[in-house]
């Protein structure tokens, strides 16, 4: 019984956790102007996020060390910097989207512009870090996360065409708009395969004290997890390809987005999306802040947790704070939301190479692993995401500038 | 036991097994005629910051004896208080009792407490 509970639990995570503001622009503006041709890289980055935080988590449950305290130990402090440094950029830029994300959210309901909205959330945000524990944010954003189930409910209340879906699910080369098709595809597999999760769910599982017990739970959260939160991101794609795309509506704001589901829904479709819109992005700015005190604290080795207290552990507490102040700034200057969300995926996608390889070498180490080391198929898989991750790496900048508009 | 390998970066626990920063630095010690020896653990902003490159480290040194106070250095323990060297370097100290983490509790004492909810 406790283990189906775990089960659900994870499944719960991974659906309640997969969307947020990254991947919902982009799966909906792939929708829109290129209707179910990008499923496949909406799979495609499930199935990689799946494969990577399986490892994740195998690592923390054997060696209770995290994946940022393995680079620094495997690889050194000089090395260390280069992951840390990136990260942190790529996280506040991630940050500042979800945070404007709940600001859209909130102006969409209110009238009142996200800008000023962006603080009052960040605080909110920050005081349930500082006076709350891991499993609060944990099962919070989980739990809440379900609302953004309405994109599957929306999309089977419109009766797409079947074939035309499945046949989105094989890549293929664009019929037109070459470049734009690309740096979509790109902030696709940006947005799914965000290096944060990684960090995240690794120190989770300390968070949690799991242990070899938990693998099979680790594996079932990894695939059955990530494979339905891939469902919810299809959802909005299919929404986006039977809603916009016909009425030849490009997506170039957050407020458009609402339509997704008020054709389906109806009011209460608005309502489903202010939700989901919110819920998404609350919860991952407040994954990203806490990631961004892990990846310091684990890093230079401070004490840290989200169960201690903020005097217990003042250097991680800090970090978060900091991280969160920071992250506001963006969206209170008035800075473009969409736009912004749009540079972050494809910087975040530019960044993998810099986590994905150290994780190969890393998950291949006795020392950390003892049996449980990567098999020659899990190697294949990652040495296959290394590659990816460089070819994303090198495309992202030039697509973003051919084919960003 | 590889010195760089197997210590260097390590996470350092203490006594009780809390966490007490990662082993940044190694002292070593050349006597005459005698094969160098290990004499200290190092942990602290300044080594990582010399590690990083000898003009960051310069100005990290004079930061530290302008600003320092008495902590003009990074914190050494001695390798004879080293007890085990595994995926962790664990340390017969109490990090509560050393200046190890001095700017945590810095931290503490001057922003965290004055924080509402900051205080235990």
């Amino acid at each position: 019984m406790k283990r189906l509970v775990e089960i659900a639990l994870g499944i719960v995570t991974g659906i309640g956790g997969f969307l947020e503001a990254g991947s919902l622009a982009t799966a909906a503006q792939a929708g829109a102007d290129f209707r179910f041709d990008l499923i496949w890289a909406l799979i495609l980055g499930a199935g990689c996020l799946a494969f990577l935080v399986e490892m994740c988590g195998r690592l923390s449950a054997i060696s209770k060390h995290t994946v940022p305290d393995a680079i620094r130990e495997r690889f050194g402090f000089r090395f260390f910097m280069v992951p840390l440094v990136i990260m942190q950029l790529v996280m506040f830029l991630v940050m500042a989207t979800e945070l404007g994300g709940v600001g859209i959210a909130l102006q969409l309901i209110s009238g009142v512009s996200y800008r000023w909205w962006c603080v009052p959330v960040g605080l909110l945000a920050w005081a349930l870090l500082w006076k709350g524990t891991f499993g609060l944010v944990e099962k919070g954003v989980s739990v809440l996360g379900l609302v953004t189930l309405a994109f599957v409910v929306g999309a089977f209340h419109l009766h797409p065409p079947l074939a035309g879906v499945l046949h989105g699910a094989v890549p293929r080369l664009p019929s037109h708009d070459g470049a734009h098709y690309w740096f979509l595809a790109v902030s696709i597999l940006g947005a799914s395969i965000s290096p944060y999760l990684f960090f995240f769910y690794s120190a989770g599982a300390v968070e949690d004290r799991w242990d070899v017990s938990q693998l099979s739970i680790n594996r079932i959260t990894a695939g059955a997890g990530m494979g339905f939160g891939g469902i919810v991101a299809i959802g909005a794609l299919v929404l986006a390809a039977v809603v916009l795309h016909p009425a030849g509506i490009k997506v170039d704001s957050f407020e458009q987005l609402p339509l997704l589901l008020t054709s389906a829904l109806g009011h209460w479709g608005f309502i489903l999306f202010v939700a989901s819109l919110a819920v998404a992005c609350f919860g991952a700015a407040q994954e990203i802040a806490l990631t961004s005190a892990y990846l310091m604290a684990q890093g230079f080795g401070w004490r840290w947790s989200e169960n201690l207290p903020p005097s217990d552990d003042a250097r991680f507490s800090l970090t978060y704070t900091l991280m969160t102040a920071v992250a506001c700034l963006p969206a209170l200057a008035g800075v473009d939301v969409l736009k912004l969300t749009n540079i972050s995926m494809v910087v975040s996608a530019a960044s993998l190479p810099v986590v994905v390889m150290p994780l190969l070498v890393i998950m291949n180490d006795r020392r950390y692993l003892r049996d449980y080391c990567n098999g020659w198929f899990a190697n294949g898989v990652v040495g296959a995401i290394v590659l990816l991750a460089f070819v994303l790496a090198v495309v992202s900048f030039p697509l973003m500038i051919a084919g960003g508009g | 036991m590889l010195l760089v390998r197997d210590v260097l970066d390590k996470q350092m626990v203490d006594r009780h097994g809390n966490r007490m920063n990662k082993v940044d630095g190694l002292v070593i010690r050349w006597g005459d005629g005698e094969p160098p020896r290990v004499v200290y653990l190092e942990a602290g902003a300044l080594t990582l910051a010399r590690r990083l490159g000898r003009r960051l480290g310069g100005w990290a040194s004079r930061l530290a004896r302008r600003w320092g106070g008495e902590h003009t250095e990074s914190y050494r323990i001695p390798w004879n208080r080293v007890r085990a060297v595994s995926l962790e370097v664990s340390v017969d100290v109490d990090a509560a009792e050393t200046r190890v983490n001095v700017v945590e509790d810095w931290l503490r004492m001057h922003v965290v407490e004055h924080i509402p909810g900051g205080r235990k």
